[in-house]
């Protein structure tokens, strides 16, 4: 995308202006996006994003630039403009002598798509979302359905005065249903989105009818639930996207985004118990074609897979660069951002509660009355207090052990450090599902992902 | 090429291609400098710009963008336009075009040294830690963003207009004793000199102050006073509901209801492009039709739905010139500042205040309006603020909601999301609490 020597003189003039550290961050990527509804293609969008992102410190000062305009004129306006934000234009320092020594890594294509975006054409994308939405047109009650297609094709490079000189192409690839159930004046939606690192492949792991099917089902569930009943009680939380709980209630709170600032109530206490001996979590860039894996990380590191909470200890954070910087702890390769608009701050790749050894039916078996949150929407956190919140999206009635009528409408929150502790035990059955993450440095995709958990007390959000 | 030579270059290959051919330019200017501990953290200054295209071939419509302007990049873009538009079911045509002016919304709103920004950025995070209870700050911040927005198609539109505004950014941790409570606030303007770092501080931290040493709220039926910023929430999730594309989708729960009373004579729902200072005013929607008022809830009688030209064709109402396009994405509609209308009549008497709500992107429904969703609040009893209330959800939805409204202060206040949100606080006779 960018030549050596251009990426060269970027950073050996950011050396100049004063500098310790500079880092380039270029990219090009295609994003096609089409929706089918009521039997037809409705809009169809396609779009090249270009631009690139410098980074610079200044010890652990940060100022970061970008740009679409990608010539060497271009990438210099936006260094010159941060030096002089920074007050350090036309300070020449000496650290910047010397050529760079770019040591080029080239991608293994762990997560490359097996059928590429070329090998099929629109008419047949335009069939597998048709497929989509009759698989949804389960019931008269069904009245709307949308079926979306989101097929990404990124390219990134990134170097910095390090040596790093790093490049990666991400195919991302996901089917989206929407179900609209109505019955005289209620209406319910159902959603399914399954999505991989993959190319139209997708399609082969996620049947397109099949998908459209789970979406109406959710909706016709939801149009029969009465609403949820408030107060607290033990909660069994379904495998798969159920993770989104942990995802808000410890993953956020683990980033040294704010674990550096003392902004998380879980800075400050590596080694010690944080949460029940049930929850071990795991933050995993390296997992095979998952929607949240990359080979690298946006800073140029190669991902790894992260063990943050084992058996209830603490034992590691999930550290970007300057992360590291503030506090010292080794990085995770951790670096993520939406994309060159946003300079990289830590973030969650693919997070997951680990298998446990309970068997499903033993986590319903001991509970009087309380609720399974079969299906979950996403959530929200604010680190500093540990307080969250998650939306169910498909649940029921948990009735002397067993799972009884449907309920919509619930919203789970808490605060995570209780809740941690609250983990009763986790089932055997892990499943991981894909989302869009949205915190400082943009929207990024991640996993989430546990088995069937039982938490014993959580506050629900119904009608009292 | 630059914008003005990629416009010229596409509109020409358009007609030699028999395409009729809308494009949107977007550029954008952003700086933020975020504070912490006394000193510039992060310094963000940065430029974007790109050129959206809609097309109609053989009548029907298609979208593309790209940000790298090289001839082969906006070929590739022009091609996929037309193929996507070839594979669409949906008849669409352009509208006639006309000369629509350059519009300066925003004037010298942003024209002040940088020292003085950076100054600014420094007061607000020094300001902020002044209090004792202010155990952390993660970032006393100052952004701006500066937009040019042009319009021109094959038809002979031909139009741009300059805006922008200037915030301050507060987030921090406070506490005492064990209870913690993150305040993120954020204050927004058409000026920079308008804005007050020191006063602002205060604010943020009284907002935040109030909800320490909270209480868990017994589960049970309040009455609920939602403040301006609560409520503006709500509207975000309402608006969805107002939305012409969502109900020509048959997304809307409003659909077939206009004449209807759907809430309480307290509220009148009003959205206006035309606003001076309003964040998001603009002169003209994303397809060129001039920016009025529209009444779309007078004294609780739904009275629109908020148009572009196609949806406003196809459910047989007046165009309200609320088409919305950024360059990235496909013709929508949308509101821009959308505000519940003062009336004055609010006065504390017993219930929970919910400032603050939280996870509305899960927790409220668009298409049936329910929602469910964590909240902050107060504990008000014989008209006085008691203690503040946590760990607790509200749930109900929002026609009901909106037809409870048994009062609405005259405190308006903004929330700027994809849209400007503005309301007064507001009395709802009685909302579901789920807590301890």
């Amino acid at each position: 995308m960018l030549k050596p020597e251009l990426v060269e003189a970027v950073l050996a003039r950011a050396l100049k202006g004063g500098a310790d550290f500079a880092e380039v961050y270029a990219e090009r990527a295609k994003k096609r996006w089409m929706k089918v509804r009521q039997g037809a293609l409705e809009e169809a969008l396609s779009g090249l994003d270009y631009g690139a992102g410098v980074r610079l410190f200044f010890g652990t000062e940060v100022v970061y630039a970008y740009t679409n305009d990608l010539t060497q004129e271009g990438l210099m306006e936006a260094l010159e403009t941060l030096l002089r934000a920074k007050g350090t234009l036309g300070r020449v320092d000496e650290g910047g002598k010397g050529g760079l020594d770019f040591r080029k890594s080239t991608p293994k294509g762990l997560h490359a798509p097996k059928v590429a975006y070329g090998e099929k054409d629109r008419r047949y994308r335009l069939e597998r979302l048709l497929e989509a939405e009759a698989g949804a047109r389960i019931a008269p009650e069904i009245k709307e359905v949308e079926a979306s297609l989101l097929e990404w094709e990124e390219e990134v490079l990134i170097a910095n005065t390090e040596g790093v000189f790093a490049e990666e192409r991400r195919v991302r690839t996901r089917l989206l249903v929407l179900a609209v159930a109505q019955d005289g004046a209620e209406v319910q939606t159902g959603y399914s989105g399954p999505g991989k690192s993959v190319g139209l492949e997708l399609f082969d792991l996620y049947p397109p009818k099949a998908v459209g099917e789970k979406a109406a089902r959710q909706a016709l569930t939801n149009l029969r639930a009465k609403p949820a009943p408030a107060g607290t009680f033990p909660v069994v939380v379904g495998p798969g996207f159920g993770g989104v709980l942990f995802h808000e209630a410890v993953g956020h709170l683990l980033e040294t985004t704010s674990v550096a600032k003392k902004a998380s109530v879980l800075a400050d206490k590596l080694g010690e118990v944080v949460a029940s001996p049930a929850v071990t979590y795991i933050d995993d860039g390296t997992l095979p074609h998952a929607w949240g894996s990359t080979e690298i990380d946006d800073e140029g590191r190669p991902t790894e897979r992260t063990v943050l909470i084992e058996k209830g200890v603490l034992k590691s954070y999930m550290v970007d660069r300057l992360g590291y910087l503030l506090t010292g702890y080794p990085l995770t390769g951790s670096g993520r951002r939406q994309d060159y608009t946003f300079a990289p701050t830590s973030r969650m790749r693919n997070t997951f509660l680990a298998p446990g050894k309970a068997r499903v039916e033993d986590l319903f078996s001991g509970i009087d009355f309380g609720l399974y949150a079969k299906e979950m929407g996403g959530g929200q956190v604010r680190p500093g207090s540990g307080e969250y919140n998650f939306a169910v999206q498909e649940g029921y009635i948990i009735r002397k052990g067993r799972i009884e009528e449907p309920v919509r409408g619930a919203m789970l929150v808490g605060k995570g450090p209780e809740t941690l502790m609250r983990v009763v035990a986790a089932a055997q059955d892990l499943e991981n599902a894909p989302g869009m993450c949205g915190s400082l440095s943009g929207a990024v995709p991640v996993e989430v992902g546990q088995p069937h958990v039982l938490v014993s007390e959580i506050v629900v959000g119904g009608r009292a | 090429m630059t914008l003005e030579e990629a416009k010229a270059y596409v509109l020409r290959r358009a007609r030699e291609l028999s395409l009729e051919a809308e494009l949107l330019f977007g550029e954008e200017r952003e700086l933020s400098l975020r504070a912490r501990e006394g000193r510039l953290e992060e310094i963000k200054e940065a430029r974007q710009r790109g050129l959206g295209l809609r097309v109609v071939a053989e009548g029907k419509v298609g979208y593309a963008y790209t940000e790298e302007l090289s001839q082969e990049a906006l070929d590739w873009a022009l091609e996929e336009a037309r193929e996507n538009a070839l594979l669409s079911a949906k008849e669409g045509a352009l509208p006639e075009g006309r000369p629509l002016g350059s519009h300066d919304l925003l004037g010298e709103g942003l024209s002040a040294p940088p020292e003085r920004k950076k100054e600014a950025a420094l007061a607000l995070e020094e300001a902020l830690r002044q209090d004792p209870r202010v155990k952390g700050v993660l970032m006393g911040g100052y952004l701006e963003r500066e937009s040019r927005v042009a319009l021109a198609s094959t038809r002979g539109s031909e139009g741009s207009f300059r805006t922008g505004f200037a915030a301050l950014i507060g987030s921090f941790v406070m506490a005492e004793g064990k209870s913690v409570k993150q305040g993120w606030d954020f204050r927004a303007g058409k000026e920079f000199h308008a804005l007050e770092p020191g006063r602002t501080a205060l604010e943020f931290r009284e907002k935040t102050a109030r909800l320490l040493q909270a209480k868990p709220l017994k589960t049970g039926r309040y009455r609920a006073y939602l403040e301006p910023r609560a409520m503006a929430m709500l509207l975000s999730v309402f608006a969805e509901a107002l939305s012409g594309k969502n109900a020509v989708e048959g997304k809307s729960r409003l659909l077939g209801r206009l004449g209807e009373k759907v809430a309480s004579e307290l509220v009148t729902l009003i959205d206006d492009p035309t606003l001076e200072k309003g964040l998001l005013s603009r002169p003209f929607d994303a397809e060129g039709t001039p920016a009025a008022r529209t009444v779309v809830v007078e004294k609780g009688v739904f009275k629109t739905f908020l148009h572009n030209l196609e949806t406003a064709k196809a459910l047989g109402q007046r165009n309200t010139g609320h088409a919305a396009r950024s360059y990235r994405g496909a013709l929508e509609v949308a509101p821009t500042n959308l505000y519940l209308e003062p009336v004055g009549n609010l006065r504390l008497t017993e219930g929970v205040v919910v400032t603050e709500l939280m996870g509305l992107h899960a927790g409220a429904n668009p298409v049936s309006l329910d929602f469910s969703v964590q909240a902050l609040g107060l504990w008000v009893e014989e008209g006085e603020v008691r203690h503040a209330v946590e760990n607790f959800a509200v749930s109900g939805n929002l026609l009901e909601l909106l037809q409870a409204v048994e009062a609405v202060g005259d405190d308006l206040d903004w929330l700027l999301l994809h849209a400007a949100y503005g309301s007064p606080t507001v009395a709802v006779a009685e909302l579901s609490f789920a807590g301890a």
